[in-house]
């Protein structure tokens, strides 16, 4: 057992931070983190960010090098992780970009498409949007109905996909869709396109969640057309690239959980700062004990990751026991941000500028129930890790 | 970074499952119930044997100079099959505060004799309708015409028949509400006087001991005088650490049951284990159990070290595995049915010897005050 960093990722971690202090926006580590409200200001902004870390040489690190990554360990990432979570830097607009479609694309990508699209990947000149989610087709993904025809030399899509992230920023979206019908054997006959969402057949709608944000939208496909030169891998198999994207993804778990980490400690700053009957809350024996119980949580869900991810790094790729971790970080999340707004009391539900505490936990807690449900809802995970973990039988309807 | 257990520790692991499964598992927590400590005297001296009992005792004391890690594979599996006795309050407990405030004629006395097996140490800390706290201590060490006299009752005193010696927690000052206790060690002689009491956890052992003007001699006290709690916490960090690895081998059993019990049990045509109902009760057992074995790990690595949550990471290790292992016990009950709740079925066992740790030398309230104090908040 060894939890120290070689002097590797020692000096990766300085050359990180090095370069963090002087590329961040100005007066970001500072405090000065407000980001616009209007979408396509917001987008600038991030799109702008995206290139300064790609001109830094930090867009993609994970990736090869010759695709303009550096190669990096499983460690550096999680050290990127922890960086960027330490200098709450700005999001990546083009997660799904960087982190699914490239490597995937470099996976099993033709020399044309690795041409056409990893570069503007990196540079953030083309965000990418995921299609996966339907309003008939949410865990089960295989129900989806999203039609792919071949018309002459084109395709022509129709369908609708929903809670699409990103859709009202992207310039391509990675399509899942149906291209033939096996009643028995539903995840065939699905096909992967690269499809471009600016184009007379595609329109979105943005989504309002119930923490009154627009993060994802629903798409529309109307004789929306595509190429072959658009497919990911080869026609009805789409289900297996899905599942080599899936296995890319290999290390957002872990920049969640610093996030929980991060922010599990400015609750407990919360429980120094706020006062009932005159003292502080911490000093109040119930409060002491909920912090404890959080404080055993949390670090027990973080080692366990280093846990995990020491058994990826000797296995060279993630077994299912991933699943607890997603598992866990997305409940505790919902956890601590209720217990983070009921300590404050009545001033609790107080939104924005009205607030009292920093940051919002407000935003917090009620985006925290989405995070149980995208990405795999809860139920599903339990279902993964109680049938490729424990070796339990699937229920009859699967 | 490697957070994983070397392949000899787990190589390790590997002989004490065999051993104790030739024993029978939990057979012989089971016949501590009929009052027999036969086989738990074979598989103290078998482990002996082994060399665990001398794992964490430096080489001077004929022992391997190891760490509390390389204990975790031994108690995890002491832990999988309920093997009650003397080893943790040994070898976690006594050994840690003799190596730390122990006299050199005193580790000389005890160290290697634990190292070998031939002493297993016990811990008198609980008094009648006190609490685990200094205030809670009345049992009073005094000194009469020029020598020392111990007079009070200690309860809860595990495996005291089979002990060879006991550790004591005394009174030696009555102004000093902080402090002012003392530890001494005991040596079993017929004058002690050991009653066994009834607790429903039966493979655990328990007895009351009371002293009357028992004479003490000054080379029984371990480290200074009136500083006892404060010498103590070294031993609890190292204990709970321990504690906490044995929880975690018995809840592994634990999930194992219930899991492979949901695979060949059929209702309504199937296996029960299809039933996400039943399917994802198990999976909040299992995750239960990584998330206490993956604190449990750190703690007996953190706890030989100095880094700043050397305390914070034992005792929510502990507050952790104390915690789930009520909640998994009683749900492999329930996932059992009616068969669960049988004397046959192991399930009972497990649930007994979870509420008899719950509350051993400390509750979970006492250790999440020390987590959060530890932390300076």
């Amino acid at each position: 057992m060894d939890f120290s960093f070689t002097k590797k990722e020692e000096k990766f971690r300085a050359e990180l931070r090095t370069w963090l202090e002087t590329n961040l926006p100005e007066g970001w580590l500072e405090g000065k983190r407000d980001l616009p409200e209007d979408l396509d200001e917001y987008s600038r902004v991030l799109r702008a960010w995206q290139n300064t870390l790609y001109e830094g040489g930090w867009a993609a690190i994970a990736w090869p090098k010759e695709y303009g990554g550096r190669d990096a360990s499983l460690m550096e990432e999680i050290i990127y992780h922890q960086e960027m979570v330490r200098v709450k830097a700005p999001p990546l607009i083009n997660y799904i970009g960087i982190h699914m479609v490239g490597p995937t694309l470099i996976d099993i990508g033709t020399d044309e498409q690795k041409e056409r699209y990893l570069k503007n990947i990196l540079t953030g000149e083309e965000i990418w949007c995921q299609g996966y989610s339907e309003p008939g087709a949410g865990s089960d993904l295989t129900g989806l109905k999203t039609r792919a025809v071949k018309d002459g030399d084109r395709w022509l899509i129709n369908g609708q996909k929903v809670w699409t992230s990103f859709g009202h920023v992207a310039d391509k979206c990675f399509l899942l869709t149906r291209t033939s019908t096996h009643p028995e054997k539903k995840h065939r006959g699905i096909t992967v396109f690269m499809m471009d969402m600016d184009q007379p057949g595609v329109e979105t709608l943005p989504i309002v969640q119930m923490d009154g944000q627009s993060e994802f939208n629903e798409v529309y496909m109307t004789d929306a057309v595509a190429t072959d030169a658009d497919i990911v891998g080869q026609v009805d198999s789409g289900w297996h690239v899905l599942i080599a994207l899936m296995l890319h993804e290999r290390t957002g778990i872990g920049a969640e959980l610093f996030t929980l980490e991060k922010q599990f400690n400015d609750t407990v700053e919360l429980a120094q700062q706020y006062k009932v009957n005159g003292r502080p809350l911490i000093e109040n024996p119930a409060v002491r004990q909920k912090l404890a119980n959080f404080y055993a949580r949390v670090r027990g869900s973080l080692l366990n990751y280093y846990k995990n991810l020491t058994t990826t790094i000797k296995n060279g790729q993630p077994g299912a026991e991933t699943s607890i971790d997603k598992l866990v970080v997305t409940e505790l999340h919902q956890a601590l941000s209720a217990f983070a707004v009921e300590i404050q009391g009545h001033q609790g539900v107080l939104l924005d500028k009205d607030a009292v505490a920093d940051p919002k936990w407000q935003h917090l807690f009620l985006a925290s129930f989405g995070q149980t449900i995208g990405g795999g809802t809860s139920e599903v995970q339990r279902n993964t890790i109680g049938e490729r973990v424990l070796g339990l039988p699937k229920d009859m309807g699967r | 970074m490697d957070f994983s257990l070397t392949e000899e520790q787990e190589m390790f692991r590997g002989h004490i499952r065999k051993m104790l499964d030739k024993f029978g598992g939990t057979q012989v927590a089971r016949e501590m119930i009929d009052q027999n400590p036969q086989n738990l005297k074979k598989v103290y001296k078998t482990l002996a044997e082994l060399g665990c009992s001398g794992i964490n005792i430096p080489e001077e004391y004929d022992g391997m100079d190891l760490e509390a890690l390389d204990l975790v594979p031994t108690f995890e599996e002491m832990g999988r099959s309920l093997v009650p006795g003397l080893f943790m309050e040994t070898s976690a407990l006594a050994v840690p505060i003799l190596k730390k405030y122990a006299t050199e004629e005193q580790k000389q006395q005890y160290l290697p004799a634990i190292a070998s097996g031939e002493k297993w140490i016990s811990f008198a800390a609980l008094e009648p309708f006190n609490d685990f706290s200094p205030a809670g201590i009345h049992c009073t060490l005094q000194q009469k015409d020029g020598q020392y006299v111990l007079n009070g009752t200690k309860t809860l005193v595990p495996e005291a028949e089979l002990a060879d010696a006991f550790l004591v927690l005394v009174r030696t000052n009555q102004e000093d509400q902080e402090d002012g206790l003392s530890l001494l060690l005991i040596d079993k002689t017929d004058a002690l006087n050991i009653e066994k009491q009834s607790s429903f956890d039966e493979s655990k052992h328990v007895a009351k001991m009371e002293f009357e003007n028992l004479v003490i001699t000054q080379e029984q006290i371990i480290g200074e005088v009136d500083k006892g709690w404060t010498q103590l916490q070294e031993g609890l960090l190292y204990f709970n650490a321990a504690l906490s690895s044995y929880i975690v081998g018995a809840m592994e059993q634990v999930v194992h049951m219930a899991t492979e019990y949901a695979k060949i049990r059929e209702q309504f045509g199937q296996a029960i284990g299809r039933f996400q109902a039943i399917k994802h009760s198990i999976v909040n057992m299992k995750v239960n159990l990584e998330i206490a074995r993956s604190l449990s790990h750190y703690a007996n690595w953190v706890v030989d070290t100095e880094e700043f949550d050397r305390e914070a990471a034992v005792y929510s290790a502990r507050t952790y595995a104390t915690e789930k292992f009520i909640e998994v016990s009683a749900h492999n009950i329930q996932i059992h049915g009616g068969i669960g709740f049988t004397e046959e079925i192991d399930c009972h066992l497990y649930v007994k010897r979870a509420r008899y740790y719950d509350q051993y030398l400390g509750s979970t309230p006492f250790y999440q005050e020390k987590v959060v104090a530890s932390l300076g908040w």
